[in-house]
């Protein structure tokens, strides 16, 4: 499960998420970061579901941090995709590859909408919505 | 005349078992199972014909059209398709649509490449042309829409198509690149590539035996020709080239395709095929050649030197470009294409339908391609413009150890921005500006090596002046200090050198 974090300005300097990684256990994995004195975002993987993750979510709003759970990330026009690849190696986390037949696949669960994609595309078939 | 040169069968012989129905047509990936499986000798023998086919930006492509003439008639000095600019030095009504033309109100967004898939598309296109009027065309301003339909000739002619092969990209640097090549993100972070391989036209006959002046092709969905080599042709190290005609008012936008690539410019997706005879055994065998048989130079794109003269970090076959990782060092570098394997495959498998049903016939080539020859390179007469003719030899520097408040006043009085921080040898520690120096005292700091920006862009003093100055707006500076070899400063360069120094690219009185 992907969601991301917005760290208002008075509990930027606290140490949540390893507060958090430390009594759960998940070993929450941080795919995007963008801090700084003000604010905070982060963009993280949590490796759990049903219960235990909504532990984790709660904890993390307990904390005064605002969850926000990714619902859709990239929109990509399969009418206009050419399946060249130009995407495919400048994605830092390995959400987009060629299926055997050569179509592109996009795998969801893995992006962490950062965009690059969205500038790579030479037919401009990716967006985010 | 070695045991490969025995013809196998002629092109006439192929034409009329095509005739008859009766040709044994594989596409390349076919052939080379059937190689695999069942022998060289095998295969040579059963197969008529193999099909290659590429899809890929082929910038050096565009369209030659007739746009008829208006009543009163103009002779259009300079038109405007969709405002994509069209080149006009030809007659009144003649003009050249190239793929990479840029839109004067969209830029990178549209450009020529996207004007001949709208126009394959049947959509309406704006045209507009302005003239000086003559006693024969006295029509000073034209605007009007129109379709491919409306045009008397729309001949897709591409200078250099169908690169046999080309050098696949990645960027040393430490910060991203847009390129012609695509995204290449810093310190070695990802490789393109590009070309389909084993499915290549100009991989699948590589000495150009059956591929020359008159070929018929699959060009853009329809049929066309190669009218010769083409610019670039590269033929000694293995980096052919083609020049191609069709007409595009039989073409498909399936198989052109208007690009662009982001901070770089527009361009043209082409799909070419070509069909391979099999006219004796050393084209049977090229015609089998594999994805791990055709290799290509990674290049560093992160200098900005010559095309040629960019680093060569790895020799790579197509086969290891396409597993999706490189190995580089100790390291596994992402790599993906940027022409479609997928459209490359179908495009072969097009063409073979169309010899299976009776409805594309072979050529023999009038005249062979080159085969020698080499590309130079442009050797610029007189001298270029570089860093020492314009930077500021008498350069004022502070030490880590000075006071803000004294080097505050320093600047003043010197009336300069940007102070290069020097250690007791004389090296690059670091670097000021006037911002950095009023932001220190308003924050009470004492020592410049508390504030002093240590990681240094800087300049060499026989780099241009060109390069220099887009490295000064990439970083967002207005000065540079100039290094020797040993980080020893020997000048300053800024932008203010630069605009009071420089018109017009030479140096003012």
């Amino acid at each position: 499960m992907r969601v991301k974090l917005i760290y208002s300005h008075s509990v930027v300097e606290k140490p949540i998420l390893a507060s958090i990684v430390l009594k759960t256990g998940i070993p929450i994995n941080i795919l995007e970061a963008r801090i700084n004195a003000q604010k905070g975002e982060l963009i993280i993987s949590i490796p759990a579901s049903g219960e235990k993750l909504e532990e984790i979510l709660n904890l993390f709003r307990e904390s005064g941090v605002q969850v926000q759970e990714f619902i859709e990330t990239l929109r990509i026009d399969w009418d206009k995709c050419i399946a060249c690849g130009a995407c495919i190696s400048p994605c830092p986390t390995r959400a987009l590859r060629f299926r055997e037949d050569w179509k592109l696949e996009f795998i969801e669960e893995k992006c962490v909408a950062c965009g690059i994609c969205v500038a790579a595309c030479p037919v401009k078939a990716i967006n985010m919505p | 005349m070695s045991e490969e040169d025995g013809e196998i069968r002629s092109i006439d012989e192929i034409n009329e078992k095509i005739k008859h129905g009766d040709a044994v047509v594989l596409t390349a990936e076919e052939m080379i199972k059937l190689v695999e499986s069942s022998g060289l000798e095998v295969a040579a023998k059963e197969v008529d014909v193999v099909t290659s086919g590429t899809f890929g930006a082929m910038c050096s492509s565009g369209a030659f059209l007739n746009f008829g003439h208006s009543d009163p008639p103009i002779k259009m000095a300079r038109c405007w398709l969709n405002d994509v600019p069209v080149y006009k030095g030809l007659a009144a009504v003649d003009g050249y649509l190239g793929a990479s033309s840029m839109s004067e109100t969209k830029g990178f967004e549209y450009g020529g490449g996207h004007v001949i898939e709208d126009l394959v598309s049947g959509r309406d296109i704006l045209l507009r042309a302005e003239s000086y009027g003559t006693d024969c065309y006295p029509r000073r301003h034209i605007e009007t829409a129109i379709t491919i339909d409306d045009l008397n000739q729309a001949m897709l002619v591409n200078p250099r198509n169908c690169y046999q092969k080309y050098d696949a990209a990645t960027n040393s640097s430490d910060r991203v690149l847009y390129t012609y090549m695509g995204t290449l993100l810093p310190n070695y972070g990802n490789i393109t590539f590009s070309g389909a391989g084993q499915l290549n036209p100009l991989c699948k006959d590589p000495n150009y035996e059956t591929i020359g002046f008159g070929t018929k092709i699959f060009l853009g969905g329809g049929k066309g020709y190669i009218i010769g080599e083409g610019t670039q042709h590269n033929p000694t190290s293995g980096y052919g080239t083609l020049m191609v005609k069709g007409d595009l008012k039989q073409m498909n936008s399936r198989y052109l395709r208007g690009a662009s690539f982001h901070r770089y410019g527009t361009t043209l997706y082409v799909g070419v095929g070509i069909p391979i005879p099999i006219i004796n055994m050393r084209v049977a065998r090229t015609a089998a050649l594999k994805d791990d048989e055709i290799y290509v130079d990674i290049r560093d794109y992160g200098a900005a030197v010559r095309p040629d003269l960019r680093p060569v970090i790895k020799r790579v076959s197509y086969a290891e470009l396409r597993s999706g990782k490189v190995t580089i060092g100790d390291r596994d570098i992402p790599s993906s294409s940027l022409s479609s394997y997928k459209m490359a495959r179908e495009i072969a498998e097009t063409i073979k339908k169309w010899i299976l049903e009776g409805t594309f016939f072979l050529t023999r080539p009038i005249e062979p391609l080159p085969k020698h020859g080499r590309t130079k390179p442009l050797k610029v007469k007189g001298r270029e413009l570089r860093v020492g003719d314009i930077m500021s030899r008498n350069v004022i520097t502070a030490k880590p150890s000075d006071d803000i408040k004294e080097v505050a006043a320093r600047l003043v009085e010197r009336g300069i921005d940007h102070l290069p921080v020097v250690d007791e040898d004389g090296k690059l520690a670091g670097i000021v500006t006037s911002w950095d120096l009023a932001r220190a005292i308003a924050q009470d700091k004492r020592r410049l090596e508390e504030i002093m920006t240590r990681k240094v862009i800087v300049a060499f003093e026989n780099e241009s002046i060109d390069v220099v100055v887009r490295r000064m707006a990439q970083h967002n500076i207005s000065g540079v200090p100039v290094v020797d070899r040993k980080n020893n400063v020997v000048g300053i360069l800024t932008t203010d050198d630069v605009s009071r120094k420089i018109v017009g690219g030479r140096t003012a009185q």
